[in-house]
Protein backbone atom coordinates (compact mmCIF):
# COMPACT_ATOMS: atom_id res chain seq x y z
CA UNK A 1 0.00 0.00 0.00
CA UNK A 2 3.04 2.61 1.13
CA UNK A 3 4.80 1.55 -2.06
CA UNK A 4 1.76 2.07 -4.57
CA UNK A 5 1.41 5.34 -2.81
CA UNK A 6 4.70 6.69 -3.12
CA UNK A 7 4.61 5.69 -6.89
CA UNK A 8 2.02 7.43 -7.42
CA UNK A 9 3.30 10.38 -5.89
CA UNK A 10 6.45 10.48 -7.97
CA UNK A 11 4.63 9.74 -11.03
CA UNK A 12 2.36 13.34 -10.37
CA UNK A 13 4.59 15.69 -8.65
CA UNK A 14 8.00 14.49 -10.35
CA UNK A 15 7.78 16.68 -13.14
CA UNK A 16 6.55 19.46 -11.25
CA UNK A 17 9.45 19.22 -8.85
CA UNK A 18 12.17 18.92 -11.94
CA UNK A 19 10.62 22.00 -13.80
CA UNK A 20 10.76 24.55 -10.80
CA UNK A 21 14.12 23.05 -10.11
CA UNK A 22 15.36 24.06 -13.93
CA UNK A 23 13.55 27.52 -13.73
CA UNK A 24 15.75 27.96 -10.77
CA UNK A 25 18.86 27.48 -12.02
CA UNK A 26 18.32 29.45 -15.40
CA UNK A 27 21.20 32.06 -16.08
CA UNK A 28 19.45 35.89 -16.40
CA UNK A 29 19.07 36.77 -20.00
CA UNK A 30 22.38 39.53 -19.60
CA UNK A 31 22.45 39.65 -23.63
CA UNK A 32 24.00 43.02 -25.15
CA UNK A 33 21.51 45.83 -25.76
CA UNK A 34 19.81 45.60 -29.07
CA UNK A 35 18.95 48.34 -29.85
CA UNK A 36 21.06 51.59 -31.14
CA UNK A 37 18.37 54.29 -29.86
CA UNK A 38 21.14 55.80 -26.78
CA UNK A 39 17.82 56.17 -24.88
CA UNK A 40 16.25 53.51 -25.01
CA UNK A 41 19.84 51.77 -24.55
CA UNK A 42 20.03 53.18 -21.11
CA UNK A 43 16.74 52.22 -20.53
CA UNK A 44 17.53 48.77 -21.68
CA UNK A 45 20.94 48.51 -19.48
CA UNK A 46 18.96 50.28 -16.28
CA UNK A 47 16.01 47.31 -16.59
CA UNK A 48 19.00 44.36 -16.91
CA UNK A 49 21.88 45.57 -14.71
CA UNK A 50 18.68 45.93 -11.93
CA UNK A 51 18.04 42.92 -12.43
CA UNK A 52 20.84 40.20 -12.04
CA UNK A 53 23.56 41.37 -14.45
CA UNK A 54 25.41 43.73 -12.33
CA UNK A 55 28.33 41.84 -12.91
CA UNK A 56 28.31 42.89 -16.27
CA UNK A 57 28.40 46.43 -15.69
CA UNK A 58 31.39 47.00 -17.68
CA UNK A 59 30.31 45.37 -20.86
CA UNK A 60 26.73 47.38 -20.85
CA UNK A 61 28.62 50.39 -20.16
CA UNK A 62 31.41 49.67 -23.16
CA UNK A 63 28.36 49.26 -25.31
CA UNK A 64 26.24 52.29 -24.41
CA UNK A 65 29.53 53.87 -25.11
CA UNK A 66 29.49 52.33 -28.75
CA UNK A 67 26.07 52.88 -29.14
CA UNK A 68 26.46 56.93 -27.94
CA UNK A 69 29.34 57.13 -31.02
CA UNK A 70 26.78 56.27 -33.20
CA UNK A 71 23.93 59.52 -32.04
CA UNK A 72 27.58 62.03 -30.69
CA UNK A 73 25.84 65.18 -28.81
CA UNK A 74 26.99 67.35 -25.91
CA UNK A 75 24.07 66.07 -23.95
CA UNK A 76 25.69 62.44 -24.10
CA UNK A 77 27.90 63.78 -20.91
CA UNK A 78 24.99 64.55 -18.98
CA UNK A 79 23.39 61.31 -19.76
CA UNK A 80 26.28 58.90 -18.77
CA UNK A 81 26.76 61.21 -15.79
CA UNK A 82 22.95 60.49 -14.62
CA UNK A 83 23.63 56.81 -15.34
CA UNK A 84 26.29 56.58 -13.42
CA UNK A 85 24.74 58.27 -10.60
CA UNK A 86 21.78 55.97 -11.08
CA UNK A 87 24.27 52.41 -10.75
CA UNK A 88 25.99 54.48 -7.71
CA UNK A 89 22.66 55.07 -5.99
CA UNK A 90 21.71 51.13 -6.71
CA UNK A 91 24.87 50.03 -5.03
CA UNK A 92 26.38 48.82 -8.41
CA UNK A 93 29.52 50.79 -8.18
CA UNK A 94 30.55 52.38 -5.82
CA UNK A 95 30.90 56.26 -5.53
CA UNK A 96 34.62 56.13 -5.88
CA UNK A 97 33.75 53.70 -8.87
CA UNK A 98 31.50 55.97 -10.52
CA UNK A 99 33.70 59.23 -10.53
CA UNK A 100 36.54 57.60 -12.15
CA UNK A 101 34.50 55.61 -14.85
CA UNK A 102 32.68 59.81 -15.74
CA UNK A 103 36.35 61.26 -15.35
CA UNK A 104 38.44 58.73 -17.28
CA UNK A 105 36.05 59.47 -20.37
CA UNK A 106 34.66 62.95 -19.47
CA UNK A 107 36.69 64.87 -17.65
CA UNK A 108 40.02 67.02 -18.95
CA UNK A 109 41.86 65.86 -15.97
CA UNK A 110 43.27 62.02 -15.49
CA UNK A 111 42.08 59.39 -13.19
CA UNK A 112 45.81 57.95 -13.45
CA UNK A 113 47.46 60.43 -12.07
CA UNK A 114 46.21 60.01 -8.84
CA UNK A 115 48.01 59.57 -5.27
CA UNK A 116 48.16 60.78 -1.70
CA UNK A 117 52.32 61.15 -1.56
CA UNK A 118 54.40 63.65 -3.01
CA UNK A 119 55.71 63.03 -6.72
CA UNK A 120 59.29 62.82 -5.01
CA UNK A 121 58.81 59.71 -3.42
CA UNK A 122 55.48 58.32 -5.08
CA UNK A 123 54.94 59.77 -8.89
CA UNK A 124 59.11 59.41 -9.18
CA UNK A 125 59.13 55.57 -8.88
CA UNK A 126 56.69 54.53 -11.04
CA UNK A 127 57.11 57.41 -14.00
CA UNK A 128 56.90 55.46 -17.00
CA UNK A 129 53.61 53.06 -15.60
CA UNK A 130 51.84 56.34 -15.06
CA UNK A 131 52.51 58.33 -18.32
CA UNK A 132 51.47 54.80 -19.84
CA UNK A 133 48.21 54.58 -18.06
CA UNK A 134 47.47 58.26 -18.85
CA UNK A 135 48.19 57.48 -22.51
CA UNK A 136 45.96 54.80 -22.56
CA UNK A 137 43.53 57.38 -20.40
CA UNK A 138 43.94 59.64 -23.44
CA UNK A 139 42.67 57.56 -25.79
CA UNK A 140 39.18 56.76 -23.86
CA UNK A 141 39.18 60.75 -23.51
CA UNK A 142 39.46 60.76 -27.53
CA UNK A 143 36.39 58.37 -27.02
CA UNK A 144 34.17 60.32 -24.34
CA UNK A 145 35.22 63.67 -25.23
CA UNK A 146 35.26 63.78 -29.38
CA UNK A 147 33.65 60.98 -30.43
CA UNK A 148 30.53 60.90 -27.66
CA UNK A 149 30.09 64.41 -26.93
CA UNK A 150 31.81 66.69 -29.54
CA UNK A 151 33.78 68.03 -27.01
CA UNK A 152 37.03 68.66 -29.01
CA UNK A 153 38.52 72.16 -27.16
CA UNK A 154 38.60 69.56 -23.99
CA UNK A 155 39.87 66.63 -25.58
CA UNK A 156 42.92 69.16 -27.08
CA UNK A 157 43.47 70.68 -23.08
CA UNK A 158 43.73 67.03 -22.13
CA UNK A 159 46.24 66.17 -24.65
CA UNK A 160 48.18 69.10 -23.91
CA UNK A 161 48.27 68.85 -19.88
CA UNK A 162 49.51 65.41 -20.66
CA UNK A 163 52.50 66.96 -22.85
CA UNK A 164 52.58 69.19 -19.72
CA UNK A 165 52.68 66.40 -17.35
CA UNK A 166 55.47 64.27 -18.93
CA UNK A 167 57.52 67.42 -19.08
CA UNK A 168 56.94 68.86 -15.45
CA UNK A 169 57.46 65.05 -14.11
CA UNK A 170 60.64 64.47 -16.47
CA UNK A 171 62.31 67.54 -14.86
CA UNK A 172 61.06 66.84 -11.44
CA UNK A 173 62.08 63.56 -11.83
CA UNK A 174 65.48 64.11 -12.22
CA UNK A 175 65.25 67.28 -9.77
CA UNK A 176 64.40 64.53 -7.40
CA UNK A 177 66.94 62.03 -8.39
CA UNK A 178 69.93 64.26 -8.43
CA UNK A 179 69.20 66.06 -4.86
CA UNK A 180 68.62 62.14 -3.29
CA UNK A 181 71.76 61.14 -4.67
CA UNK A 182 73.74 64.35 -2.78
CA UNK B 1 73.99 68.38 -40.83
CA UNK B 2 76.29 65.51 -40.05
CA UNK B 3 78.52 66.95 -37.58
CA UNK B 4 81.60 64.47 -36.99
CA UNK B 5 83.02 63.61 -34.02
CA UNK B 6 84.88 66.53 -33.09
CA UNK B 7 83.07 69.09 -34.36
CA UNK B 8 79.92 68.03 -32.54
CA UNK B 9 79.87 68.89 -28.94
CA UNK B 10 80.95 72.20 -30.03
CA UNK B 11 78.03 72.96 -32.16
CA UNK B 12 75.49 71.32 -29.70
CA UNK B 13 76.91 73.00 -26.74
CA UNK B 14 76.81 76.02 -29.24
CA UNK B 15 72.91 75.15 -29.70
CA UNK B 16 72.34 74.06 -25.53
CA UNK B 17 74.21 76.99 -24.42
CA UNK B 18 73.08 79.69 -26.45
CA UNK B 19 69.61 78.54 -25.61
CA UNK B 20 70.05 79.57 -22.46
CA UNK B 21 70.07 83.40 -23.34
CA UNK B 22 66.64 83.23 -24.63
CA UNK B 23 64.92 81.27 -21.36
CA UNK B 24 66.25 83.42 -19.32
CA UNK B 25 63.51 87.14 -19.33
CA UNK B 26 61.00 84.92 -19.33
CA UNK B 27 60.78 84.18 -15.01
CA UNK B 28 60.70 87.87 -14.21
CA UNK B 29 56.73 88.54 -13.91
CA UNK B 30 55.65 91.61 -13.49
CA UNK B 31 52.67 91.46 -10.88
CA UNK B 32 52.37 88.11 -10.61
CA UNK B 33 51.81 86.56 -7.56
CA UNK B 34 52.37 82.71 -7.62
CA UNK B 35 51.39 80.15 -4.79
CA UNK B 36 54.19 78.18 -5.60
CA UNK B 37 57.87 79.55 -5.66
CA UNK B 38 60.43 78.30 -8.73
CA UNK B 39 61.75 81.29 -9.62
CA UNK B 40 63.15 83.77 -6.68
CA UNK B 41 65.07 86.47 -7.11
CA UNK B 42 68.38 84.04 -6.53
CA UNK B 43 66.88 81.51 -9.69
CA UNK B 44 66.06 85.13 -11.39
CA UNK B 45 69.65 86.29 -10.77
CA UNK B 46 71.11 83.19 -12.02
CA UNK B 47 69.20 83.23 -14.81
CA UNK B 48 70.40 86.71 -15.90
CA UNK B 49 73.79 85.79 -15.46
CA UNK B 50 73.58 83.19 -17.38
CA UNK B 51 71.94 84.99 -20.44
CA UNK B 52 74.18 87.94 -20.18
CA UNK B 53 77.56 85.28 -20.55
CA UNK B 54 75.64 83.55 -23.25
CA UNK B 55 75.05 86.97 -25.00
CA UNK B 56 78.69 87.87 -24.85
CA UNK B 57 79.55 84.62 -26.19
CA UNK B 58 77.26 85.20 -28.87
CA UNK B 59 78.99 88.63 -29.50
CA UNK B 60 82.26 87.40 -29.65
CA UNK B 61 81.37 84.81 -32.00
CA UNK B 62 79.30 86.77 -34.62
CA UNK B 63 82.28 88.84 -35.86
CA UNK B 64 84.65 85.99 -36.17
CA UNK B 65 82.11 84.04 -37.64
CA UNK B 66 81.67 86.61 -40.43
CA UNK B 67 85.29 86.98 -41.14
CA UNK B 68 85.11 83.14 -41.75
CA UNK B 69 81.75 83.42 -43.93
CA UNK B 70 84.12 86.38 -46.06
CA UNK B 71 86.99 83.98 -46.57
CA UNK B 72 85.25 80.64 -47.34
CA UNK B 73 82.92 83.04 -49.77
CA UNK B 74 86.70 83.84 -51.28
CA UNK B 75 88.07 80.80 -51.24
CA UNK B 76 85.02 79.12 -53.01
CA UNK B 77 85.35 82.27 -55.42
CA UNK B 78 88.95 81.21 -56.50
CA UNK B 79 88.21 78.00 -57.39
CA UNK B 80 90.31 76.85 -54.38
CA UNK B 81 88.28 74.00 -53.91
CA UNK B 82 90.27 70.78 -55.30
CA UNK B 83 93.43 73.36 -56.02
CA UNK B 84 95.15 72.61 -52.64
CA UNK B 85 98.92 73.19 -54.53
CA UNK B 86 97.60 76.36 -55.64
CA UNK B 87 100.12 78.79 -53.38
CA UNK B 88 97.18 81.46 -53.40
CA UNK B 89 94.86 78.87 -52.39
CA UNK B 90 96.86 77.56 -49.63
CA UNK B 91 97.28 80.82 -48.33
CA UNK B 92 94.12 81.32 -47.77
CA UNK B 93 93.13 77.71 -46.24
CA UNK B 94 95.50 78.80 -43.50
CA UNK B 95 93.70 82.09 -43.17
CA UNK B 96 90.35 80.34 -42.49
CA UNK B 97 91.97 77.80 -40.45
CA UNK B 98 93.78 80.58 -38.52
CA UNK B 99 89.93 82.55 -37.88
CA UNK B 100 88.79 78.98 -36.89
CA UNK B 101 91.22 78.28 -33.71
CA UNK B 102 90.18 82.34 -33.08
CA UNK B 103 86.40 80.47 -32.69
CA UNK B 104 87.40 77.50 -30.68
CA UNK B 105 89.89 80.33 -28.10
CA UNK B 106 86.38 82.54 -27.92
CA UNK B 107 84.54 78.94 -27.13
CA UNK B 108 86.97 78.10 -24.75
CA UNK B 109 87.82 81.38 -22.70
CA UNK B 110 84.06 81.97 -22.43
CA UNK B 111 83.32 78.33 -21.15
CA UNK B 112 84.05 78.46 -17.77
CA UNK B 113 82.22 81.23 -16.87
CA UNK B 114 79.39 79.84 -19.26
CA UNK B 115 79.36 76.48 -17.16
CA UNK B 116 79.70 78.35 -13.96
CA UNK B 117 76.40 79.91 -14.22
CA UNK B 118 75.11 77.50 -16.38
CA UNK B 119 75.53 75.36 -13.33
CA UNK B 120 74.34 77.90 -10.20
CA UNK B 121 71.27 78.28 -12.39
CA UNK B 122 70.42 74.58 -12.93
CA UNK B 123 71.03 73.78 -9.32
CA UNK B 124 68.89 76.63 -7.83
CA UNK B 125 66.01 75.49 -10.51
CA UNK B 126 66.60 71.91 -8.93
CA UNK B 127 66.25 72.79 -5.61
CA UNK B 128 62.96 74.59 -6.53
CA UNK B 129 61.54 71.88 -8.26
CA UNK B 130 62.59 69.24 -6.35
CA UNK B 131 60.89 71.41 -3.07
CA UNK B 132 57.88 73.22 -4.97
CA UNK B 133 56.62 70.02 -7.55
CA UNK B 134 58.82 67.28 -5.54
CA UNK B 135 58.09 67.34 -2.48
CA UNK B 136 55.16 69.64 -2.29
CA UNK B 137 52.69 68.28 -4.31
CA UNK B 138 51.25 64.78 -4.90
CA UNK B 139 50.07 63.82 -8.66
CA UNK B 140 46.90 65.16 -8.36
CA UNK B 141 47.60 68.37 -7.38
CA UNK B 142 50.31 69.24 -10.10
CA UNK B 143 47.74 68.72 -12.65
CA UNK B 144 45.03 70.47 -10.97
CA UNK B 145 48.03 73.34 -10.55
CA UNK B 146 48.68 72.66 -14.73
CA UNK B 147 45.20 72.97 -15.36
CA UNK B 148 44.97 76.49 -13.96
CA UNK B 149 42.82 75.44 -10.69
CA UNK B 150 39.87 74.74 -13.24
CA UNK B 151 37.65 72.73 -10.62
CA UNK B 152 35.83 70.29 -13.31
CA UNK B 153 35.22 69.74 -16.86
CA UNK B 154 37.46 72.25 -18.09
CA UNK B 155 37.54 72.99 -21.69
CA UNK B 156 40.11 75.33 -23.41
CA UNK B 157 40.54 77.39 -26.68
CA UNK B 158 42.15 74.96 -29.37
CA UNK B 159 44.12 77.54 -30.72
CA UNK B 160 46.84 77.37 -27.71
CA UNK B 161 50.20 75.97 -29.02
CA UNK B 162 52.73 73.53 -27.78
CA UNK B 163 54.87 74.74 -24.58
CA UNK B 164 57.23 72.52 -25.19
CA UNK B 165 60.56 71.90 -25.67
CA UNK B 166 62.85 72.26 -28.60
CA UNK B 167 63.96 75.88 -29.62
CA UNK B 168 67.22 75.20 -31.10
CA UNK B 169 67.72 77.06 -34.19
CA UNK B 170 65.81 80.42 -33.40
CA UNK B 171 68.32 83.30 -33.81
CA UNK B 172 69.26 84.33 -30.42
CA UNK B 173 68.03 88.15 -30.59
CA UNK B 174 64.48 86.51 -31.60
CA UNK B 175 64.27 84.83 -28.73
CA UNK B 176 64.78 87.06 -26.38
CA UNK B 177 62.28 89.35 -28.35
CA UNK B 178 59.52 86.58 -27.75
CA UNK B 179 60.31 85.66 -24.13
CA UNK B 180 60.79 89.42 -23.47
CA UNK B 181 57.17 89.67 -25.66
CA UNK B 182 55.71 86.47 -23.44
CA UNK B 183 56.63 88.03 -20.13
CA UNK B 184 55.66 91.60 -21.10
CA UNK B 185 52.24 90.41 -22.36
CA UNK B 186 51.11 87.77 -19.92
CA UNK B 187 51.27 90.21 -17.21
CA UNK B 188 51.17 88.17 -14.02
CA UNK B 189 52.20 84.48 -15.74
CA UNK B 190 50.30 81.94 -13.94
CA UNK B 191 51.76 78.81 -11.84
CA UNK B 192 51.22 76.43 -14.19
CA UNK B 193 53.12 78.05 -17.13
CA UNK B 194 55.92 79.00 -14.91
CA UNK B 195 55.77 75.29 -14.10
CA UNK B 196 56.43 74.34 -17.44
CA UNK B 197 58.89 77.11 -18.04
CA UNK B 198 61.00 75.74 -15.11
CA UNK B 199 60.79 72.56 -16.34
CA UNK B 200 62.13 73.62 -19.54
CA UNK B 201 64.69 75.85 -18.75
CA UNK B 202 65.96 73.26 -15.80
CA UNK B 203 66.36 70.35 -18.34
CA UNK B 204 67.97 72.72 -21.11
CA UNK B 205 70.45 73.70 -18.20
CA UNK B 206 71.15 69.69 -17.39
CA UNK B 207 71.38 68.43 -21.28
CA UNK B 208 74.26 72.19 -21.16
CA UNK B 209 76.25 71.44 -18.34
CA UNK B 210 76.28 67.79 -19.15
CA UNK B 211 77.65 69.39 -22.78
CA UNK B 212 79.79 71.99 -21.48
CA UNK B 213 81.53 69.53 -19.96
CA UNK B 214 82.32 67.46 -22.57
CA UNK B 215 82.89 70.65 -25.10
CA UNK B 216 85.61 71.69 -22.86
CA UNK B 217 87.53 68.53 -23.09
CA UNK B 218 86.92 68.38 -26.96
CA UNK B 219 88.25 71.73 -27.65
CA UNK B 220 91.70 70.96 -26.61
CA UNK B 221 91.54 68.53 -29.43
CA UNK B 222 90.49 70.28 -32.11
CA UNK B 223 92.18 72.82 -31.40
CA UNK B 224 95.63 70.80 -31.53
CA UNK B 225 93.73 69.08 -35.00
CA UNK B 226 93.44 72.15 -36.57
CA UNK B 227 97.46 73.66 -35.27
CA UNK B 228 98.15 70.39 -37.46
CA UNK B 229 96.15 71.20 -39.91
CA UNK B 230 97.89 74.57 -40.57
CA UNK B 231 101.00 72.94 -41.01
CA UNK B 232 99.44 71.96 -44.56
CA UNK B 233 97.14 74.38 -45.56
CA UNK B 234 93.98 72.41 -45.56
CA UNK B 235 90.49 73.22 -45.18
CA UNK B 236 88.79 69.83 -43.79
CA UNK B 237 85.08 69.07 -43.60
CA UNK B 238 85.05 69.03 -40.17
CA UNK B 239 85.79 72.71 -39.58
CA UNK B 240 83.28 73.61 -42.63
CA UNK B 241 80.19 71.98 -40.50
CA UNK B 242 81.50 73.46 -36.92
CA UNK B 243 81.02 77.13 -38.65
CA UNK B 244 78.04 76.17 -40.57
CA UNK B 245 76.41 74.42 -37.22
CA UNK B 246 77.79 77.69 -34.97
CA UNK B 247 75.85 79.66 -37.97
CA UNK B 248 73.00 78.50 -38.12
CA UNK B 249 72.62 78.43 -34.01
CA UNK B 250 73.88 81.99 -33.84
CA UNK B 251 71.40 83.61 -36.56
CA UNK B 252 68.89 80.41 -36.76
CA UNK B 253 66.83 79.55 -40.01
CA UNK B 254 64.51 82.61 -40.74
CA UNK B 255 61.94 80.61 -42.58
CA UNK B 256 61.27 78.60 -39.62
CA UNK B 257 58.69 79.75 -37.01
CA UNK B 258 59.38 77.94 -33.68
CA UNK B 259 57.24 77.82 -30.42
CA UNK B 260 58.47 79.31 -27.12
CA UNK B 261 57.01 78.47 -23.75
CA UNK B 262 53.11 80.31 -23.82
CA UNK B 263 50.64 80.51 -20.70
CA UNK B 264 48.54 77.75 -21.10
CA UNK B 265 44.85 79.20 -22.58
CA UNK B 266 42.46 80.77 -20.25
CA UNK B 267 39.48 77.99 -19.66
CA UNK B 268 35.83 78.34 -19.91
CA UNK B 269 33.69 76.32 -17.58
CA UNK B 270 30.67 74.47 -18.84
CA UNK B 271 27.11 75.67 -17.97
CA UNK B 272 26.50 72.24 -17.22
CA UNK B 273 28.79 70.24 -14.79
CA UNK B 274 28.37 66.87 -13.50
CA UNK B 275 28.50 66.25 -9.66
CA UNK B 276 30.65 63.37 -10.33
CA UNK B 277 32.87 65.54 -12.54
CA UNK B 278 36.51 66.18 -10.12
Amino acid sequence: MFKQTHRLFLSLFAPLVFTLAGCASAPPDCGGIATRNLDAAFAQAKSSLGGSCAAHFDRYFDDLLTIAEGDPKPGNKRQFSEFLVWASDEGILSKQQARDHYNRYFNVKFVSLAGDYNNCSYTCPRRDQVMLSMERELSDKERGLIRITEDNAAYYRSDELYREVELVLEATCTACAARAGR
Amino acid sequence: MHVTKTSAPLAVLLAAGLLLSGNAPANSPQGSSPTIRLFPTTVVEDLKQTSSVAKEMETGLQEVIGRLDQQRELYLGSKCEGADSDPGCERLARQIGATYLEMLGIMEERLPDMEHTVNNTRLSLEKRLQSEIGNKMTPWSLQEMLLGGTTSDATSSSTAGPTLRGRSGMRLSERFRQYYQLVASSGGSTDQSLAVLASDIYLDMDETSVLIARTREEIARATLVEQLNQSFGAITPEMMEVVGGVKSILFGDEAMDYAVSAPPPSHTEEAWISPLAN
